[in-house]
């Protein structure tokens, strides 16, 4: 279990890592397009190597492919939209925009699978809409008082 | 144009750079979206009984991605210079190194209930923190609220 929380916590520097890189990248002025290309493109690489060190196959059925090939490009738009969207914000808040998505997949998943939807679940989809509302309304604020 | 934007209540600078509250927000529903649909496929994944496939499927996942990627590098007519390269590197490192040390610490039996909430929640606050303290930015009463609430949010759905 200890092993299990160290991992954790390894995930939780990379994942926090990866969002102050997008500020990073943002403030060197790389051009989003090229970011995303890169970031994929390196990604592959790491997963190629990583199926190729555990002796995996590329070889699945014919769904697999079709099935992952437009989900990927849909994460591809997603990344493309929020690096050229953190120039014209900030990243602790655009970086929550972005992880507050984590409410589509759940909802995608109660209206296609009709899996039970509970009290919590129902707190927190109704949150989503709130808190998007009010980074919405904390920019705007600042701007306004920037002139 | 440039004076239009000046004018503008949602246009504002920022050093040299212009900032557009709209933009921001139309781009950030973009990729709210986009990022929405783009884990789903693992749900498909698992619902058509191919979860054993998962490494392949993650494989075309990105390929997928750097695909239209590329495309969109193309129409941009947009190169790549050796900073882009080396970013672009450690992002990619960051991101298999975050799902993969997930999925290790869920392999060894921590419960989702715990890891999730860690890993999104913890993220959240440390990139906020890391806005704060290293990029100097500002958050008012309304972000805050929002930021408190979307961590909430969050960790609901996590443990849901």
């Amino acid at each position: 279990m200890t092993e299990g929380y160290l991992y954790t916590l390894l995930a939780l520097l990379g994942f926090s890592a990866l969002g102050v890189l997008h500020k990073l990248a943002d403030t060197f002025k790389c051009r989003p397009a090229s970011v995303n290309a890169l970031l994929y493109g390196w990604s592959l690489v790491f997963v190629g190597i990583t199926l190729t060190l555990r002796s995996g196959t590329l070889v699945a059925p014919g769904d697999v492919p079709w099935l992952a090939i437009p989900f990927g490009i849909s994460a591809s738009i997603a990344i493309l939209a929020f690096q050229a969207g953190v120039r014209h914000g900030d990243i602790a808040t655009s970086w929550l925009a972005i992880n507050l998505s984590s409410g589509i997949p759940t909802v995608a998943s109660i209206l296609i699978y009709h899996e039970p939807v509970g009290w919590k679940r129902a707190i927190a989809l109704c949150l989503i809409p709130v808190s998007m509302s009010l980074l919405w309304k904390d920019k705007r604020d600042a701007e306004a008082k920037r002139g | 144009m440039a004076e239009a934007r000046a004018v503008s209540p949602t246009v504002a600078t920022q050093g040299t750079e212009t900032r557009n509250t709209d933009i921001w927000m139309r781009l950030m529903l973009v990729a709210f979206v986009a990022n929405g649909i783009g884990p789903f496929g693992l749900k498909v994944l698992a619902m058509r009984g191919l979860a054993d496939y998962q490494s392949q499927y993650l494989f075309y996942w990105y390929l997928g991605g750097l695909v239209f990627a590329v495309a969109a590098l193309l129409i941009g007519r947009g190169g790549v210079n050796g900073r882009e390269i080396l970013l672009g590197a450690a992002m990619g490192g960051c991101s298999f190194a975050g799902q993969s040390f997930t999925a290790m610490a869920l392999a060894k039996g921590l419960p989702g209930h715990i890891a999730f909430p860690l890993t999104t929640g913890g993220s959240l606050f440390l990139v906020a923190l890391a806005g704060i303290a290293l990029f100097k930015e500002r958050i008012g009463p309304y972000g805050l609220c929002g930021v408190i609430l979307g961590v909430a949010s969050l960790v609901m759905l996590s443990i849901a």
